[in-house]
Order: C-alpha cells, then structure tokens, then sequence
C-alpha cells in the first residue's frame, strides 16, 4: 500500500527530504502561529517551527491545531526546508491535546516501523 | 453394565480426538471465536498484512489469531448503498475499507424517535473526519475490508494517539512475550519440572533469556515440550504441530530456532525435540 503518512516532528525532516528518500509525504502536528500569505508557521509543541508552504485555497486559522500531510520540500532562498501542504485536518484548542503523546507516538511508529511503513 | 461403560469412554474418547481434525468444520471454527473474543487495537498496515493460514481461517496478525479489530483513522470517502455503507479509513500507515451493513429497523427507530436524537447525531460520521471502528477483518476475492460492527466518530487527538501506542503494545505482547521477564508462562506451568530440577533454576532463567528474543511459535513449543508429558526421546514434530493445530512448516522453522539456540535437542531423529535440561 502506497498511501503512508510517517507521523514526524520537525527535526525529522531532512530523513524525508526528495534527496534522501522517494517518499516524502509526511504528517505533521501542530499549532499555526502565524500566516502570510502563501506561507505559515507551525509549531510543534517544544519541537521547535515548521515553515508551510500553503496553497491559495488553504484555510488554516491561527491559534489552532492542525494535522498538515503535506511533502517536504526545499524553502526559497536556502532557508532549509519547509512542507508543502497537501491537507490539513483541524483539531481544535492545541490546549485539548497532549503534545507529549504525539511526541512518543512519534518515536512509537519508527522505533517498531513493522506495523506502521513500509 | 461393564460393556456400556467401555462403550460409553470409547465413544467419548473418539470424539475428543476429532475435534482437532474438525477445525475445518464451522462448529470448529465457532469453537475458536468462543475462546477469542479479544478486540485488539491495530493499525491500517497491521489489517492490509494480517496472514490468513488457510482460506476461511482466521486472520492472523504477528501469528495470533485476531478476532475483532479496533481502527482508528480518517474517513477519505464514504460511499452508500442500499445494504451497507463503505468507508475509506487511513491512519497514516495506509487505506483499510470498512463496511458497515445498514440495519434497517435501528435506523428506523433512529429517524423516527425524537428523545433518541442526540445519540443519532453522535453516531454520524463524517467525510474527513475521524473515526473509531470496530470490527473482523475480512476478505472477498483478494481485497481485504472490515465488516465493521460499529462505526463510530472520534473527536479526541489524544484518542487517535493512545490507540497508536497500545497498537504497539499489544504488537510488543505478541512478538516478545509479555512485559518483565518473558517466559511467564513457562515458568508458571513448570512446577513439577523444577522440583525434579532442583537446583537448575539459574540455568532455566538463562534459557528463558535466549527464549525472549524468539518468535511466538517457538516459545509455544518450548512451554508444550516442557508441560506435555513425554518420555526421554521427547516429541516428533507432527505431534507437536497437531497439539499446537499449526502447520508442521511453520513448527520446523521455529523448531530450528530452538535448536540453532541450544534449548531444545533432536533424540530419535532430526524431527523428535526434548528439552536440553541437564
């Protein structure tokens, strides 16, 4: 089956780079922080920001949190690397969820990678 | 008098040794699903993997049979039909369809019982939303699906990601035995072979250090060796497998683990294996 999403956190996203590997449609959890434009800001709990790189038709709010499955790509101007949303699916108050969970589902799925990827 | 009774134990005797043949047979497998009634989390991926022994048997995810499954994931597509209602479930770890067979006097009931509607609306499940599935995985031609006992919505993250975790778990429990010290069992049915032992202890534990890293199958036949009883030359294979209702293939390679690991040792033959106590 083809249609897998790896759960990551930011500092995973140089593994799914296009350079480094084939598949890289990643899912990602975070609050939305700030907007501009064709670009957003993610914010992954106490894992630092992700730059997105939005589609005209995005309807991301800030202050919520967000499941974003989207490709890593490579940000203009060299400034290391940004997801490029595909979907997103909204969660509420980030206040509901506890980040830590994530992080350890996180490290769940690609410490024991056999029920989860390919 | 006499005569009946021989009658009676040898009648008796005869059925208990057809049971295992009778697998096959639908009160066999209805047998089985009385002892299963478990309801194990999983993922997409474990659904689209599970192994199925033998068409009609029951599915199979890290060598246990599965009974029912709970799936958590988004609804990609939903498509009605006047029976059942089909669902697109991806958890990340890949897409599972799910059916759900449309139950035409609940949902009578449902349109029309006023003090019922709060509940009606929380069953509903929408398109892109997420969900909470129970149900048996099953297969039609060679696609797979969940005929699903209960599709419901979920509307708690942290929900999604616990069921992840205890996926995990459970997948943890299959492959490497229970948590603290694996061989539990083992050591729970071998009272009468420690007394026997005596001061073997030590070396039992350190056998059941080299057993927690091997495959479900072979720790099965570790504890039979060890609680089936046997005379010096040990058990063949067949018999094993029959015990374990396992395919004998599948009871050699683990029987091969066993012996490439010094736990166990072939006697009359290659295929006979007794525990190596001594």
């Amino acid at each position: 089956m083809s249609l897998q999403t790896p759960r990551i956190l930011p500092s995973h996203l140089h593994a799914f780079h296009p350079s480094s590997t084939s598949s890289n449609t990643v899912r990602i959890l975070g609050t939305v922080t700030a907007l501009h434009g064709n670009t957003g800001t993610l914010t992954c709990g106490t894992n630092g920001d992700v730059t997105l790189i939005l589609k005209s038709d995005a309807r991301l709010q800030v202050g919520k949190l967000v499941e974003i499955v989207g490709k890593v790509a490579d940000l203009e101007g060299g400034q290391g690397y940004g997801i490029r949303v595909l979907g997103s699916t909204e969660w509420g108050d980030p206040a509901d969820c506890d980040y830590k969970i994530y992080e350890n589902v996180v490290n769940a799925t690609h410490k024991f990678k056999s029920i989860f990827y390919d | 008098m006499d005569g009946s009774y021989n009658n009676y134990s040898s009648s008796f005797g005869g059925g208990g040794g057809f049971m295992p043949g009778e697998a096959n047979s639908p009160a066999g497998g209805k047998t089985g699903d009385r002892d299963n009634k478990t309801l194990r989390p999983v993922t997409a991926k474990q659904v689209l993997d599970a192994s199925q022994p033998f068409p009609e048997a029951p599915f199979q995810i890290d060598g246990a049979d599965v009974a029912n499954v709970l799936l958590m994931g988004q609804i990609r597509n939903i498509s009605s039909q006047s029976t059942n209602v089909t669902y697109k479930i991806d958890d990340g770890t890949g897409e599972v369809e799910v059916k759900k067979w449309v139950d035409s006097a609940t949902a009578d009931s449902m349109d029309t019982d006023d003090g019922k509607a709060p509940a009606d609306g929380k069953t509903e499940v929408e398109l892109n939303g997420h969900a909470r599935v129970f149900g048996s995985i099953k297969s039609f031609g060679n696609k797979r699906y969940i005929g699903a006992h209960s599709v419901r919505p979920l509307t708690d993250i942290n929900e999604l990601h616990t069921h992840l975790l205890e996926a995990t778990a459970v997948h943890l429990f299959f492959t490497r035995g229970p948590p603290g010290g694996g061989g539990g069992a083992a050591a729970g049915n071998a009272g009468g072979v420690d007394a026997v032992m005596g001061g073997a202890d030590d070396y039992g534990a350190g056998q059941n250090k080299a057993l927690a890293s091997m495959s479900l199958v072979a720790k099965k036949i570790y504890n039979l060796l060890k609680t089936e009883p046997q005379d010096d030359t040990g058990l063949h294979m067949q018999v094993i497998a029959s015990k374990l209702n396992m395919p004998a293939s599948e009871v050699g390679r683990a029987g091969e683990e066993l012996l490439g690991a010094g736990v166990i040792f072939s006697t009359m033959d290659e295929q006979t294996w007794a525990i190596l106590e001594y």
